[in-house]
């Protein structure tokens, strides 16, 4: 049996909680295995983005525990919840993810700079990172320099850098077209697959939904469904 | 890597990188440029005073400048001449007889300083010789003659080769009188002593106050004068502290001392003011550097970077800037400073005739000494740090969700 990597445990995020209180996500159970490839949908508003931030440590709940790989988040200080995200978890966000002053290599290397890897042994990865997402050849390339799409792959190249067991993407797809979407998907399914890297990420994309192994379905802050399906 | 990531982010917007820097340089430049023309006229001012009366140091006998009579002076030791001149940071040192008396000629009489000098050893510190308008200067420590301040005479009514009668009280209450030709007219750009100088060769001073081979005060000349109590403690080592005591000419001219402390005041509150516009400027750039990245600064902290590590970039970011600029002012303040040096600014016309009326030499002279380099680059330093204090204390206190869905 796969063990649980995320528990959300009847999360709630409220703002303004002492006026007038809006419930961005409300009373949320949700548990995640490892190596499941999940998308989180909804319209506009349901929560899809405060889950996924509060699930990757990034947001505080007001109210139920997040507990990855055994680790209660809400226990974390400060220092010891980046370090924790350092090691643990990967993002990648909508867009603008990566450091424009940086070239696509200094940027994959950038989180194992931050894990203080030799010179030599980092170098090495950020070529086998760069390889897996079929960016090679833009190594010394900045972001000004590529395209949407490849951008994406180089924040999907980064965010697995630290060899992470979890990777949460806010809408990856939302600013690509067609083409780069099938692209990136195709790389992280490819990586759910074969390296067991758990996935999770919000959408409104159906390119994206339909190859999800599970939907869960947010609407106003609730999961109003929670279904497996054959990804095509 | 904080390093390079500071350095390539201040060249995100390269035009609002070099006009920062720019002000910087402005701001250094112009401090540096006003720090050394007027630490320059001070130097001047200093030297002008010192080297007429008591010289950067002096030595004297224990308890005479409180009391200053002729009867508080020591008898010349050539054994206090070689240790002082064994001292590697001494240049020249000037025995002096000096006591006071009355000047006389014709009907008209005047109390008087009077200046047993060393006319070869006065030469060459203060070249009095060449601030002579009429006859000659006295040439040896025994000749019969002396030299007077112009205004003393014009107030005696007395000219060249004309007779001096000096009456006054000598050594252990002897009288002391004598007269003497008038060899010659200095003009002194100190006020009070030219109206009342009277300069006479050492040995007929001692002659006259019955002071055989006895000086009042030996004035020293330092090779340099920035470290005046440094020097004041290694002679006081080597002299008998019973006998001798060493000033300083702050301790000595206290007045000429308050006179430059209180106007470096009014400098110093130029130069803040100076300082505290381009600090607005900095302080705007760095303010805008850190809210147009607020997004990617929440990025870089979702992927693992601790907070205070963007705090020490954005610190490194604001050093930058002000070092380019400062380095760039230091090197234009160097060669503005260089060339001044070397041509120092002749006033002239009437404002040349007020500077001498004020007894101070009409040259405006620049201090090329190198803590007024290093004193701008530490306030540019310390500023630029203080000022990414705030920037530090935002990111701090960043939230990574709001910041990067800023």
């Amino acid at each position: 049996m796969a063990k649980t990597i995320i528990d959300a445990h009847n999360v709630t995020k409220t703002y303004n909680p002492e006026k007038v209180p809006v419930y961005a996500v409300q009373d949320v159970h949700v548990h995640i295995e490892e190596g499941e490839f999940v998308a989180l949908v909804g319209p506009s508003g349901s929560g899809k983005s405060t889950l996924l931030n509060m699930m990757g440590g990034l947001d505080e709940p007001t109210k139920g525990s997040v507990i990855i790989d055994g680790v209660e988040l809400t226990e974390l200080s400060e220092n010891k919840l980046i370090d924790f995200r350092l090691h643990n978890i990967g993002f990648v966000f909508q867009a603008f993810n990566l450091i424009p002053v940086l070239t696509a290599k200094e940027n994959v290397g950038f989180v194992l700079q931050l894990q203080h890897m030799p010179k030599k042994e980092r170098e090495k990865r950020v070529l086998s990172l760069l390889e897996e997402v079929d960016l090679e050849d833009k190594i010394d390339s900045k972001p000004g320099e590529l395209s949407g799409g490849q951008q994406q792959r180089i924040a999907v190249a980064r965010a697995l850098a630290s060899k992470p067991k979890i990777i949460l993407a806010d809408e990856p797809t939302a600013n690509l077209d067609s083409k780069s979407a099938a692209n990136l998907l195709n790389i992280m399914a490819k990586l759910n697959k074969e390296e067991n890297i758990t996935f999770l990420f919000s959408t409104h994309d159906q390119r994206v939904i339909k190859k999800a192994r599970r939907v869960i379905t947010l609407v106003d802050g609730k999961v109003d469904s929670d279904v497996q399906q054959t990804p095509t | 890597m904080l390093l390079k990531l500071a350095w390539l982010n201040i060249w995100r917007n390269k035009r609002r990188t070099i006009i920062t820097a720019t002000s910087v340089f402005f701001a250094v430049l112009l401090a540096i440029t006003f720090r050394s023309l007027t630490d320059g006229i001070y130097d001047n001012m200093i030297h002008n005073v010192v080297s007429y009366s008591t010289g950067y140091l002096q030595i004297q006998q224990t308890g005479y400048w409180d009391e200053q009579s002729i009867d508080n002076t020591f008898e010349e030791d050539e054994n206090l001449y070689q240790e002082l001149l064994k001292n590697p940071n001494v240049e020249n040192i000037i025995p002096r007889l000096q006591s006071f008396a009355l000047a006389s000629y014709t009907d008209k009489t005047k109390g008087v300083l009077v200046l047993g000098i060393d006319p070869d050893k006065e030469k060459g510190v203060n070249n009095l010789h060449e601030k002579i308008t009429e006859g000659k200067f006295i040439e040896a420590p025994n000749e019969n003659a002396v030299v007077l301040g112009e205004g003393l005479a014009s107030k005696l009514k007395l000219g060249i080769n004309d007779t001096l009668v000096l009456l006054g009280q000598g050594y252990h209450a002897s009288s002391a009188a004598a007269k003497y030709r008038v060899k010659g007219l200095v003009k002194l750009g100190a006020i009070d002593l030219n109206n009342s100088v009277v300069y006479i060769p050492l040995k007929q001073a001692q002659y006259m106050y019955g002071a055989e081979d006895r000086l009042s005060s030996v004035s020293i000349m330092p090779n340099k004068t920035t470290d005046l109590q440094g020097l004041k403690r290694s002679i006081q080592e080597t002299i008998d502290p019973e006998k001798y005591e060493v000033m300083t000419w702050k301790e000595m001219l206290s007045e000429l001392d308050q006179f430059i402390e209180a106007d470096k005041t009014g400098h110093f509150i130029i130069i803040a003011v100076l300082y505290i516009i381009i600090s607005f400027g900095l302080f705007g750039t760095l303010l805008m550097m850190l809210f147009e990245r607020k997004h990617e600064l929440g990025i870089l902290i979702a992927i693992g970077m601790k907070k205070h590590l963007l705090a020490i970039i954005l610190l490194l970011e604001s050093v930058m800037i002000s070092l380019i600029g400062c380095f760039a002012g230091i090197i234009g303040g160097i060669l503005v400073v260089k060339w001044f040096t070397i041509y120092p600014i002749r006033l002239t016309g009437e404002i040349e005739q007020v500077y001498e009326d004020y007894g101070i030499e009409s040259i405006l002279y620049f201090s090329s000494e190198e803590k007024i380099f290093i004193v701008q680059t530490l306030i540019v330093l310390v500023l630029s740090i203080l000022l990414a204090f705030y920037p530090g204390y935002k990111v701090m206190r960043l939230k990574p969700v709001e910041a990067i869905n800023s």
